[in-house]
């Protein structure tokens, strides 16, 4: 597990909170869920063809708290792997993320919330794991806010965390049942230098006749330039809602250049490029069971001067009971280029409404075919075909799953991995 | 140095007046958790079959889970992120939406093939398209990086 010094401290920090909570409040629970996962699938690695890897994962998450009500809380969660074959497929036999363990105070009134510990922020243009303190709240009936700061996580492997530092906040003002509107920031240092400046607007308005306008805007600070202007409408006609939408990307302001950027993306900042996408999705409700939904989009590129397509219908029937669905969806990519052209098409089917005796509570399967316009290392097609069944245990405290599938796809030529999930469910009063 | 200190002092004064506004009344008014299936008798399943699209606290309908929620919910989410809280835990959006994981989503809930997720199937072929025609929305899930871990392997 990769933990950092950091994110060491806010878990002890968590730990003792946790030790506290039967003094503090009474009828606190814990409850624990744990889901194992064994997969098997052969690769070609640096010194074997064939080899066999064998990972399996663990996500856990624990929660401690006093259910429906405010008061104290704690709450983890996180993930570690090995690969039992150890056979150099995984640059590290061992890996994992503590993505989040905080210790929550939150109060009924104005809905005051206080996290401290690593956490993930959604606010406005943040959508960054943070080892810090955030704190929100209402101000009054038309007003609420937040603010966070503490540690980029993101960063944290990038020269240690000296130096390194994230905060930002989101105001936003509402009007019930006519807007919502919101400016937020971000910040982002790096070992002194800044790695990332945003800051944007959000809005939703709700217009007459159930018409609802919603979007956002993102400014550069570092770049000095709006990074992203995404904007959607909201139609409902009986059984059909219609959603046009259009959005805009500078890249020069979209992809940062920091250092809370990545490879793939950096150079793209120098292109120059800016692309806008338009579109709009159709739903239709038909009777209780069926949904049928139509899409379309366009993208233009200002400096390739070109644009794509993409076109899809999809369809899914379902029971009214349980999860019980079935479903397809075909699409047309039509790409600026012959090579970025493809068909695709999507069958898939989940069932939990099986006869008694059966010995097994769900089964479902899913089968995606694409179609390429131009062949991808020789090869013109992706099959992929899962099938998967699952069974409940214990008063439905442990649930196993098995999948299987087969890949036969321009990367591998025939590919069978298998996957069991153990998911098991805990809890008790303190 | 100096720049911080008074960056320091502002965040400081913000928290105060947090913390002195937070005795005012709230203008959502809206609950911690939502009713679990449990309560209800049976899972909750789009916001409208019980609230109004236009209530008097929140625009319930633009909260429906549709056919097109993956695509359309990061709006309601940059705005509402409380709203999500009261029926999903952060683990629920950690799938997509955290630092480094190393199992795309569609994988690791392979069997929920009714669930919406991204990149079903061979996406590693796809995704050398999906990444030309618009490489925006590749940037939300892997654009720092940690996130781009998945990335750097081929893309150095």
């Amino acid at each position: 597990m990769i933990i950092t010094e950091w994110s060491g401290r806010f878990l002890w920090l968590g730990i003792i909170g946790v030790l506290c909570l039967p003094i503090s409040v009474g009828a606190a629970e814990i409850r624990v869920q744990s889901d194992t996962l064994f997969r098997g699938f052969e690769r070609d690695t640096a010194t074997q063809k064939n080899a066999a890897v064998i990972p399996f994962y663990e996500y856990l998450q624990i929660d401690v708290d006093t259910p429906d009500e405010p008061g104290l809380a704690f709450h983890l969660y996180g993930w570690g792997r090995a690969d039992l074959a150890d056979n150099d497929y995984y640059t590290d036999a061992t890996e994992g993320e503590l993505l989040y363990g905080y210790l929550e105070y939150s109060r009924e009134m104005a809905r005051f919330n206080a996290k401290l510990g690593r956490q993930q922020v959604f606010e406005g243009v943040a959508n960054e794991a943070v080892d810090g303190l955030r704190l929100s709240s209402d101000l009054g009936p038309y007003f609420s806010g937040s603010i966070y700061g503490g540690l980029p996580v993101a960063l944290d492997s990038d020269n240690g965390t000296s130096g390194d530092s994230i905060y930002g906040g989101r105001l936003a003002h509402h009007l019930a049942g006519w807007y919502d509107l919101g400016i937020s920031y971000k910040k982002i240092r790096n070992d002194g230098t800044n790695a990332d400046e945003i800051t944007g607007f959000d809005l939703a308005a709700y217009l007459p006749y159930n018409v609802n306008l919603s979007g956002s805007s993102s400014y550069n600070l570092e770049s000095d330039g709006w990074g992203e202007h995404s904007y959607e409408l909201h139609f409902p006609l009986g059984p059909v809602a219609l959603r046009p939408y259009f959005q805009e990307f500078q890249y020069e302001d979209y992809f940062t250049t920091g250092a809370n950027s990545a490879s793939p993306f950096r150079f793209l900042a120098d292109t120059g490029e800016r692309l806008r996408v338009g579109g709009a999705d159709l739903t239709l409700q038909a009777g209780d069971s069926w949904v049928l939904v139509a899409k379309a989009k366009q993208y233009d590129y200002q400096v390739l001067d070109d644009s794509s397509q993409y076109a899809a219908a999809q369809a899914t029937w379902s029971s009214g009971a349980g999860q019980s669905q079935i479903g397809g969806e075909f699409g047309y990519m039509n790409g600026n280029a012959a090579q970025n052209d493809y068909y695709l098409l999507r069958l898939f089917s989940y069932w939990d409404q099986l006869p008694e005796g059966c010995p097994v509570d769900f089964v479902s399967s899913d089968a995606i075919i694409v179609d390429y316009d131009q062949a991808i290392y020789g090869e013109e097609r992706s099959l992929f075909i899962s099938l998967a069944a699952g069974k409940k245990f214990l008063d439905d405290t442990l649930e196993l799953k098995l999948s299987g599938d087969y890949s036969k796809d321009p990367y591998f030529d025939e590919d069978l991995r298998g996957m069991l999930t153990a998911s098991y469910r805990f809890g008790r009063v303190l | 140095m100096h720049k911080n200190i008074w960056i320091g002092m502002g965040l400081s004064l913000l928290l105060l007046g947090l913390g002195a506004c937070a005795a005012l009344n709230s203008g959502l008014n809206l609950p911690t958790h939502h009713y679990t299936a449990e309560d209800l008798g049976e899972a909750p399943k789009q916001c409208t079959n019980c609230h109004e699209a236009r209530g008097d606290t929140l625009a319930y309908g633009s909260f429906n889970h549709t056919a097109t929620w993956l695509q359309t919910h990061r709006q309601r989410a940059m705005q509402h992120e409380t709203v999500c809280s009261m029926c999903h835990q952060t683990s629920f959006c950690n799938d997509c939406h955290a630092t480094q994981v190393e199992l795309k989503p569609s994988l690791k809930n392979q069997p929920e093939t009714y669930r919406q997720m991204p990149h079903r199937g061979d996406y590693l072929s796809r995704h050398r398209i999906d990444g030309q025609i618009d490489p925006t929305s590749c940037f939300r899930c892997h654009g720092n990086p940690k996130a781009s871990q998945t990335c750097v392997r081929c893309h150095g």
